[in-house]
């Protein structure tokens, strides 16, 4: 069997609360990965605190969250983190959420990557039967990857996000086991 | 829809950790009750305990792998057993717990109609794809009961209990969702 936490230019990595929070202590000082990744106003927090946070979600090891971070393969380098967060067991059904917090890193294929990770590891090991995710509107690029990773358009709240005066729509997009069965084989 | 917590005999409740664990260190003092329901030796806790050990398990609210319930008749809604469901969330298995400790409620198919109670909700609820019990050789009772819902041996562990001198087996039984539903539909596919 293949290592299904690496892929051709990253690797899934288990998540390391100091390490994580300090890198995104940096990202958040970027305000349009904080408007890509989240909805909500950007606003800084302290590295203190997500570290806390992490560290609190790791020790209740719950069962319906699955977390890692993302590395390069060439230089092992920490450039974002991917999650699953299973709501519906009976349904089978996940939420996944993605960021590249390293602008170097953006438009290069290592967020598509670690999405064609993430669905292996949701569909062949987690067993589940669909993923879904929501995209903002005014993430082009994000949305062109999840349909590349085998995603396909479901609905959108229209004009829900606010953003310098322009109201965009929330995409939702969703993946089924065996539509992404037929893709990968 | 039906209601999935009633059956012909009794309904599945919510567990109440200060009546259970008063019943439960009555029932305990019957050791017949416990050589039954458990490998371990006979040992007598408080109520206070047991209630103890109850409420730590609701501390943390619903979990999505456990499912705990009390049998109540239908008739008096006197609490005479309880029944707990664990699922293994990735492979969709769930392990099956009961006790029927009122000892005036054993074989008269009580047991049988929460099981069956049980089996419904795991494969209509949960989305089991396999339920998965243990039993004593020595329970034939219980043995039959499970026979009657649908489960079927599938192993045994030789000899690894040991009571009153002699050494018996631990019996595995199984029942697979497509089974279950052909015996929903009068043994039809």
């Amino acid at each position: 069997m293949n290592d299904i936490l690496s892929g051709t230019l990253v690797r899934l990595s288990a998540v390391d609360p100091d390490e994580f929070s300090k890198a995104f202590a940096v990202w958040q000082r970027d305000s349009e990965f904080m408007r890509l990744m989240d909805s909500n106003a950007a606003r800084l927090g302290s590295q203190k605190d997500s570290q806390k946070s992490l560290e609190k979600e790791l020790e209740e090891q719950q069962l319906h969250q699955h977390g890692f971070t993302i590395r390069t393969l060439a230089e092992d380098k920490l450039i974002g983190d991917i999650g699953l967060y299973v709501v519906n067991w009976s349904g089978r059904d996940a939420f996944v959420g993605l960021g590249i917090g390293e602008r170097d890193s953006w438009g290069k294929g290592y967020g598509t990557d670690a999405m064609n990770l993430i669905l292996r590891y949701a569909f062949m090991e987690v067993n589940l039967r669909r993923v879904t995710l929501t995209v903002f509107e005014y993430n082009p690029r994000a949305i062109r990857s999840y349909e590349k990773a085998g995603f396909r358009h479901e609905g959108r709240l229209r004009k829900l996000l606010h953003r310098d005066g322009k109201r965009y729509d929330e995409l939702f997009m969703g993946v089924l086991r065996d539509e992404w069965m037929e893709l990968t084989q | 829809m039906r209601d999935l917590f009633r059956g012909e005999l009794v309904r599945l409740t919510a567990e109440e950790p200060e009546l259970r664990a008063k019943q439960e260190a009555r029932w305990a003092r019957d050791t017949e009750f416990h050589r039954l329901a458990d490998s371990d030796a006979a040992q007598l806790y408080s109520d206070k305990k047991i209630k103890e050990w109850i409420e730590k398990n609701f501390e943390d609210g619903f979990k999505p792998d456990r499912y705990p319930f009390s049998i109540r008749t239908l008739d008096d809604d006197k609490l005479i057993g309880f029944l707990g469901l664990w699922l293994n969330l990735i492979h969709s298995e769930v392990w099956l717990g009961i006790g029927i400790g009122e000892r005036e409620y054993w074989g008269k198919g009580y047991g049988t109609d929460a099981v069956k109670l049980c089996l419904r909700y795991a494969f209509m609820e949960l989305g089991a794809q396999r339920v998965s019990l243990g039993v004593h050789e020595y329970n034939p009772r219980a043995f039959r009961a499970y026979e009657k819902a649908g489960f079927r041996l599938e192993g045994r562990t030789r000899k690894d209990i040991m009571r009153e001198g002699t050494r018996t087996d631990s019996l595995w039984m199984g029942i697979l969702r497509e089974e279950w539903m052909q015996l929903q539909n009068g043994g039809q596919p």
